[in-house]
């Protein structure tokens, strides 16, 4: 195996692992008050992907039904 | 100097990244109901968008082409951006609430936002030194915020305006954006 590849490997893994890092943290630090829901105050885009969106609610409660 | 205004000028106007080269098409359209959601939106692309570009420029120059693996390129600028975003989003949770009640929920969204990716690999292959590099990255980003700052005032005109039921929201919508990119092509030729 040629050493650029065991480089990109050792490179993506790192990069994965600041990702994952960076995400555990995000959802470990608590919310400030007062902004605990603010999908409450989001009154909805046409965005699917996006977090907040109330369609991942949907999904949600029809898991729990 | 010239060359510098020059070249913003051109990401502003002509090669608009929404109306010219049809990027960005999502949030354009999704986050454009009103003004005040536009403009918290094109705050957070301009920051998201410098902020990634900068450490895309470094790493690009500074490990990617030293080890000669330049063909990371796009895993590595994906990665950078999503977690840059994470640790943007942690840091305003912690040292400002006023910020992140305004542009948190808007966060999420600039992960999914190919603006972002496009601009820090334009920076690449265009071959800009980093002055260069920082006013593409903020001169794209404000072409974007104004575009959907324009389009919102719009839509909420149409809000009011009397069309056709099968004309009102999305097809309206988009009728309106197609002649904005036709009034934005006139800009062509003036650099």
């Amino acid at each position: 195996m040629s050493n650029n590849i065991i480089y990109a490997v050792i490179f993506f893994v790192i990069m994965s692992g600041f990702y994952c890092i960076g995400y555990y943290f995000n959802h470990k630090t608590p919310k400030p008050k007062g902004c605990e829901n603010l999908k409450e105050s989001c009154d909805g885009c046409k965005i699917t992907s996006c977090m907040n969106h109330p369609v991942h609610d949907m999904e949600g409660e029809n898991k729990d039904a | 100097m010239a060359e510098l205004f020059t070249m913003a000028l051109a990401a502003i106007l002509i090669n608009n990244v929404v109306l010219s080269k049809f990027l960005g098409v999502c949030p354009f359209l999704g986050v454009s109901k009103n003004s005040k959601s536009a403009v918290g939106m094109g705050l957070a692309v301009i920051f998201v968008i410098f902020g990634a570009s900068l450490i895309t420029y470094a790493l690009y120059y500074g490990i990617l082409v030293p080890l000669n693996i330049e063909f990371m390129q796009l895993i590595t600028f994906i990665l950078v951006i999503a977690t840059f975003v994470q640790f943007v989003e942690m840091f305003i949770k912690k040292y400002s609430a006023s910020l992140y009640k305004s542009l948190g929920i808007y966060l999420p969204l600039i992960t999914t936002n190919c603006v972002v990716l496009f601009v820090a690999k334009d920076n690449i292959t265009q071959g800009y030194n980093l002055v260069e590099t920082m006013v593409n990255s903020i001169a794209y980003p404000l072409g974007f915020m104004l575009v959907l700052y324009l389009f919102s005032c719009l839509r909420e005109r149409l809000d009011s305006a009397d069309t056709l039921p099968s004309w009102k929201g999305n097809p309206i919508a988009l009728v309106t954006a197609a002649l904005m990119a036709l009034a934005f092509s006139g800009f062509v030729g003036i650099v």
